[in-house]
């Protein structure tokens, strides 16, 4: 798979990302793009580690690029020298074979515009910032899917409601006929699947669910422990994780949603292979599966002896594929339906799906447009950061919201000219108290050191900044790209004077 | 008439550093006390001494941070040679770097592609170098990898500290990552928790040296983990190690199995071998940049005074999400190595001497390996020399009662520790 980015970009950020992206283990990315109109200037000899003292006067799109690639010699690098203000202004065709934008420093009408062609082609954006010693990034993506979300433990064990294969491994072990030895390695998947049986044949098939009712389940567990054998590390085993046999198996609310949500619902030739397998789970949970999502499969740690855990984690094992079987077999009819061949999705994907049912991920970004249209911001998320934590570190996104008006107006940074450093703040200032209102909030909640900090700034990039919101964002692009683990939703803030970063759905 | 000499011209000082200079040049409402804008603080950051401890993943970052910061006088430390295995995520090596010292060829690298920075690297160990060595900084920045390591470092500069002598007082920034997790922390010696404060915070490391598992083997879990990582992609490049399929890991533990026969190692078992695959935590590279990054940052504003230090532990979590947690860490009373009172301990007056040291090889908050016991009269046990060791075992089985008075000061040396530990021993 050959994937193409472009990085657009005025500075070090962006130097940083791009040499991130390649160093996190990732078979995407084949080649990337440094698109920068600018010159190599003295000052990005303090900022940027991909530029030379040689190389001021050149090209810094290519000067960075050719550095950047000497990294990695299997990527493939390529640089545009045009700005890319210009290119979206007049190429907006540019950005439509890339499988990921990052815009870096870029602000005002220009990235509104790139926001735009983004969201209609449906390539996710990056957006990164740095300020002095805050940064900033945004995630913009139309609907980013997670089946791998690597939580930190899969747990599914079916204590409530075991299948047949594991019901008859349970009843193979006669507890009180065990030598001591063989007792106390009796594995504590065995020793609670006992416990619940004998439970519900005394209560009406009923978990136990009182307070009281489960310390009587507990002692039951207790009684069986012998004396003569140390520790009874199985016994505690069970004991620690009663709570799990008591607690009904179920679907949570967020899978269930995915399952029920109408792209599952609606499948047509066009619908991805994410949603085409969702589909298929939601009708096995409804048939075969009676009510359960198809087993992980997976077996945690535990005391015991060799044999029976390996057993037990076969027996798992066996089910969990049992169900993968049937979850593909409606994919492979789904795709039949839709005039697709059955190959198009691998078993491997199908799967990995089930193994991962219970912890799937849709997120649904918010556009640009969502975020800085004053009937659609999130006016109430912004002002109730601003009410609450102290360490909170709103104060900054409205500050960055002020400087971008400033900069659009004044084709510069507050605080960058010391002639008008004392009149930037008041115009800062009135930028803050007009986005405060606009927003129906109060002004006096943001202090003036807000803006004499961001005015001293005046729009430097500090490397180190530059470098922490870098490892940041290629963090999040290796995840966008790779559909692993969680992205962000969807903006951060990190204030390298607290050091602390928070994170809001603006 | 002048001998022609070879000058490297430099940049201009006010254009290349522009950025940064916005900060030095004007106050702000966040600086910290004694800010003073102008040339002194510019002049002082372009020419003080710093220590980066470590060049390996975190330190490389460290390196290239900090010559972009502006400090131009940098001491990097490490006794590792670079291995192949280092070259996709420490970028200042190449692969035609294998088998140098990752300290040297990182300094050089630095100072080949920033003019006017100057990198003296150290190649050896940390416990080569004397007080003398590492009183010349200013601040000392820690990238290691190995609680040990970080355990002398700190110890080392916390007793350096003479309060009648305020440059001896040396900040510590101590950065670390373990996959998507990694922390950044500011040590001020005897005025903030120190790391030996937060001992029990740390678990056990769970990575090993690529070196050791291709070629030294020692522990069962260095075999599993050859087998894992060398032998399964060498032999099935396409498929994915699955640390809950029982036959991937049957595989591995007979693979793993003839390794440790071989190399007479015991203990390999299939819930070792499970527990080892499935606890694989890979170095992340972008973990690395931004814990290095926010170790930079804090050294800049402390060194420059242009902000306020963070206070004082920051933990960053990247795998749901972007996570951090910064909050003040405690410092304890009865730390060894920073606090003011002795640890006590409460045991019986007939339990033995090896009861007292079973307990203190117990405490997660010590963590001690082999330790030697005294009171001020006596030897109590000693581990070395071989003399004494063998004239004070009789003791190990004797009462405590007989051997210290209720109450009674014991010091206690170890060998992970550079310093010795206070214990005032109280019969219950
Ligand atoms: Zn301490």
């Amino acid at each position: 798979m050959s994937t193409d980015q472009l990085w657009s970009s005025y500075g070090i950020p962006m130097a940083k990302l791009l040499w991130k992206a390649q160093n996190v283990e990732l078979e995407g990315i084949g080649s990337l793009m440094v698109v920068d109109g600018c010159l190599v200037e003295e000052s990005d000899l303090g900022q940027n580690f991909f530029v030379t003292p040689a190389s001021v006067g050149q090209s810094r799109a290519k000067v960075v690029s050719e550095l950047l690639l000497e990294l990695n010699a299997e990527v493939e690098g390529s640089h545009v020298q045009r700005d890319p203000a210009e290119i979206i202004e007049n190429s907006p065709e540019f950005f439509q074979h890339f499988s990921l934008v990052i815009a870096t420093q870029i602000t005002g009408p220009s990235l509104y515009k790139l926001a735009d062609i983004c969201w209609a082609a449906n390539i996710p954006l990056v957006i990164v910032r740095a300020h002095g010693l805050m940064g900033y990034s945004r995630i913009i993506v139309r609907e980013h899917t997670v089946v791998e979300s690597h939580p930190e433990q899969i747990v599914d064990l079916r204590f409530d409601s075991p299948f047949a294969a594991l019901r008859e491994f349970a009843e193979s072990f006669n507890l009180d006929e065990l030598d001591s030895m063989a007792h106390s390695h009796v594995p504590y998947i065995v020793i609670l699947l006992k416990a619940v049986d004998s439970w519900k044949r005394k209560h009406d098939g009923k978990l136990p669910s009182s307070t009281a009712d489960r310390e009587q389940f507990k002692q039951s567990i207790r009684d069986q422990q012998r004396s003569d054998m140390p520790g009874n590390q199985n016994f505690n085993e069970a004991l620690a994780s009663a709570y799990r046999a008591w607690t009904p198996t179920t679907i949570p609310s967020s899978i269930r949603s995915i399952l029920n949500n109408t792209c599952a619902q609606n499948i047509t030739s066009e619908t991805p292979d994410f949603w085409i397998i969702a589909r298929a789970v939601c009708d096995f949970v409804q048939n075969e599966g009676q009510g359960f999502l198809p087993l992980p499969g997976t077996v945690p740690d535990m005391h015991a002896d060799t044999e029976s855990y390996i057993r037990l984690q076969t027996i798992y094992r066996a089910k969990a594929r049992e169900d993968a079987a049937a979850v593909s077999e409606r994919v492979a009819n789904l795709l039949a339906s839709i005039g697709s061949s059955p190959s198009r999705i691998p078993v491997q994907e199908i799967e990995m799906f089930c193994k991962n049912a219970g912890y799937l991920h849709v997120i649904r970004y918010r556009s640009l447009t969502e975020e800085y249209a004053t009937e659609t911001a999130r006016s109430k998320t912004i002002g109730n950061s601003l009410a609450g934590d102290p360490q909170d570190n709103i104060a900054w996104y409205v500050m960055l919201r002020a400087v971008e008006v400033c900069k659009t107006q004044f084709q510069r940074y507050p605080g960058e000219s010391e002639s008008h450093y004392v009149s930037d703040q008041q115009t800062v200032r009135k930028c803050v108290d007009a986005f405060m209102q606009e927003h129906g909030l109060d002004p006096a909640l943001i202090a003036d050191d807000y803006v004499q900090e961001c005015v001293r700034a005046a729009g430097s990039e500090i490397h180190v900044i530059a470098a922490i919101l870098g490892g940041i964002v290629s963090q999040e692009v290796i995840k966008l790209l790779t559909h692993q683990y969680v992205p962000l939703n969807n903006t951060v803030i990190f204030d390298g004077i607290k050091s602390a970063a928070s994170v809001y759905e603006l | 008439m002048a001998l022609p000499t070879v000058t490297q011209s430099l940049p201009d000082a006010d254009r290349r550093w522009r950025d940064i200079y916005r900060y030095l040049d004007r106050p702000g409402p966040f600086m910290a006390e004694g800010f003073e804008a102008g040339a002194a603080v510019k002049e002082f950051l372009h020419s003080i001494k710093i220590l980066v401890v470590g060049a390996g993943g975190l330190g490389c970052e460290l390196l290239k941070d900090l010559a972009l910061t502006g400090f131009t006088d940098i001491h990097v430390i490490d006794m590792d040679t670079i291995d192949v295995s280092n070259l996709n995520r420490q970028f200042l090596f190449r692969a035609s770097d294998v088998g140098k010292a990752k300290a040297e060829v990182a300094a050089s690298f630095i100072m080949r592609r920033i003019p006017g920075v100057k990198i003296t690297p150290y190649f050896g160990k940390i416990q080569d170098k004397d007080e003398e060595y590492y009183n010349q900084f200013t601040i000392i920045i820690c990238g290691l990898d190995s609680v040990e390591a970080r355990r002398w470092m700190n110890a080392t500069i916390i007793n350096m500290y003479d309060e009648d002598d305020p440059e001896t007082l040396k900040p510590i920034i101590d950065g670390g990552t373990e996959g998507f997790k990694g922390q950044s922390r500011i040590i001020l010696p005897h005025m903030t928790a120190c790391y030996e404060c937060s001992l029990d915070m740390q678990t056990k490391p769970t990575t090993y040296p690529m070196c050791t598992i291709a070629n030294t083997p020692r522990l069962p879990e260095h075999c599993i983990e050859w087998a894992s990582v060398l032998e399964w992609p060498r032999e099935f490049p396409d498929k994915k190690l699955d640390g809950d399929d029982p036959e991937h890991i049957k595989w591995l533990l007979d693979r793993a199995s003839t390794r440790a026969r071989h190399y007479d190692i015991t203990g390999v078992t299939y819930s070792l071998t499970q527990g080892v695959v499935k606890n694989i935590i890979p170095a992340i590279a972008s973990t690395n940049a931004i814990v290095a990054a926010s170790c930079a940052t804090e050294a800049f504003k402390i060194a420059t005074n242009c902000a306020t230090p963070m206070n004082n532990y920051m933990m960053y979590v990247g795998d749901q999400g972007v996570y951090t947690y910064t909050f003040e860490l405690q410092k304890k009373e009865d730390c060894p190595v920073c606090g003011a009172v002795a640890i006590k301990i409460q045991v019986s007056p007939s339990a033995t001497l090896q009861d007292l040291i079973d307990l203190l090889l117990d405490r997660k908050d010590i963590q001690l390996k082999k330790p030697s016991l005294r009171t001020s009269a006596t030897s109590l046990y000693m581990q070395a020399p071989r003399a004494l060791q063998e004239a004070t075992r009789p003791n190990l089985s004797k009462c405590l009662s007989e051997l210290i008075r209720d109450g009674e000061e014991v010091t206690v040396t170890d060998e992970s520790l550079p310093i010795s530990i206070q214990i005032t021993v109280r019969f219950e």
